[in-house]
């Protein structure tokens, strides 16, 4: 059995769902990093997606039994079921440009089998800097160190 | 596994000799060594014929570039060259990245994902 809070099968499922669906989203945030090789530390996977109220994201989310939670005055939008339990909706990204042109230099990754886009690290980067709360700010070293051992390695190869 | 060059030519060096008349003595040709060098596996044969004439143990001219630990003694040596190449750059957080760098996606996500929860245990 998958070890909760953790990504597995279910959560594949998900991100399959999404894409199947032809929902245009970027995985973000220090999830992203990680995936990238950054040895961050995150509780979830942030999810930006290009727009919010593409009915492909609620037939997504059917097909793993999860469901939408509409943001209110003081909620942020949600997820809820236990296939989307890991993941985060975020809406707005600090210091970016717009989805369409972050998502044209975005990096794919084969996770579980499935195609996901993400946030380069180094717009990642960028990102916090922008958010620059004191867990951004102390974050932003292990991303810069990670960046230039990434960039380094592959001018290597 | 692969014979190792570098090895082999160090153990030519401490002995002082040259490298073509060790192959010469191991009855192993010049064109038949780079050939060797190539391969992924080479014959024990190979291997004992130079071992013998370099006085040297056979482990000791075989590459094994996948054992764990030359991989991690790499690895070090990369962090190392990598931190010292830029100002404040943290060697561990080079080291950390290296290691991930060597897993699939799936799993530097849940060992992040591992750590995150455990913060909040």
């Amino acid at each position: 059995m998958a070890e909760p809070g953790l990504f597995s099968e279910a959560e594949a499922r998900f991100l399959r769902a999404l894409n199947d669906e032809g929902v245009e989203f970027l995985i973000v945030g220090l999830s992203a990093a990680a995936l990238q090789g950054a040895p961050a530390v995150t509780q979830d996977i942030d999810l930006w997606f290009r727009d919010l109220t593409d009915p492909g994201i609620k037939k997504a989310l059917r097909r793993v039994g999860g469901v939408y939670v509409a943001p209110t005055g003081s909620t942020p939008p949600m997820f809820v079921g236990s296939a989307v339990a890991l993941f985060d909706v975020v809406v707005s990204m600090h210091g970016l440009e717009s989805f369409a042109k972050e998502a044209a230099r975005a990096v794919t990754v084969v996770l579980e089998g499935v195609r996901v886009k993400l946030l380069p690290l180094e717009r990642i980067i960028v990102s916090k800097q922008a958010t620059n709360r004191p867990k951004d700010r102390a974050i932003l070293p292990v991303l810069e160190d990670a960046a230039r051992t990434i960039r380094t390695r592959r001018r290597k190869r | 596994m692969k014979l190792d060059d570098e090895a082999i030519r160090r153990r030519c060096a401490a002995r002082g000799v040259a490298l073509s008349r060790v192959l010469s003595e191991a009855g192993v040709s010049r064109t038949a060594y780079y050939s060797l060098r190539r391969r992924q596996s080479v014959l024990p044969k190979t291997v004992l014929k130079l071992a013998s004439v370099l006085e040297a143990p056979a482990s000791e001219l075989l590459d094994e570039s996948n054992s764990e630990e030359k991989r991690a003694r790499r690895r070090v040596n990369t962090a190392k060259r990598i931190a010292g190449e830029s100002h404040g750059t943290s060697f561990e957080n080079v080291w950390h990245t290296l290691a991930l760098l060597d897993e699939p996606p799936s799993e530097r996500l849940n060992r992040a994902l591992r750590r995150g929860r455990a913060g909040t245990l």
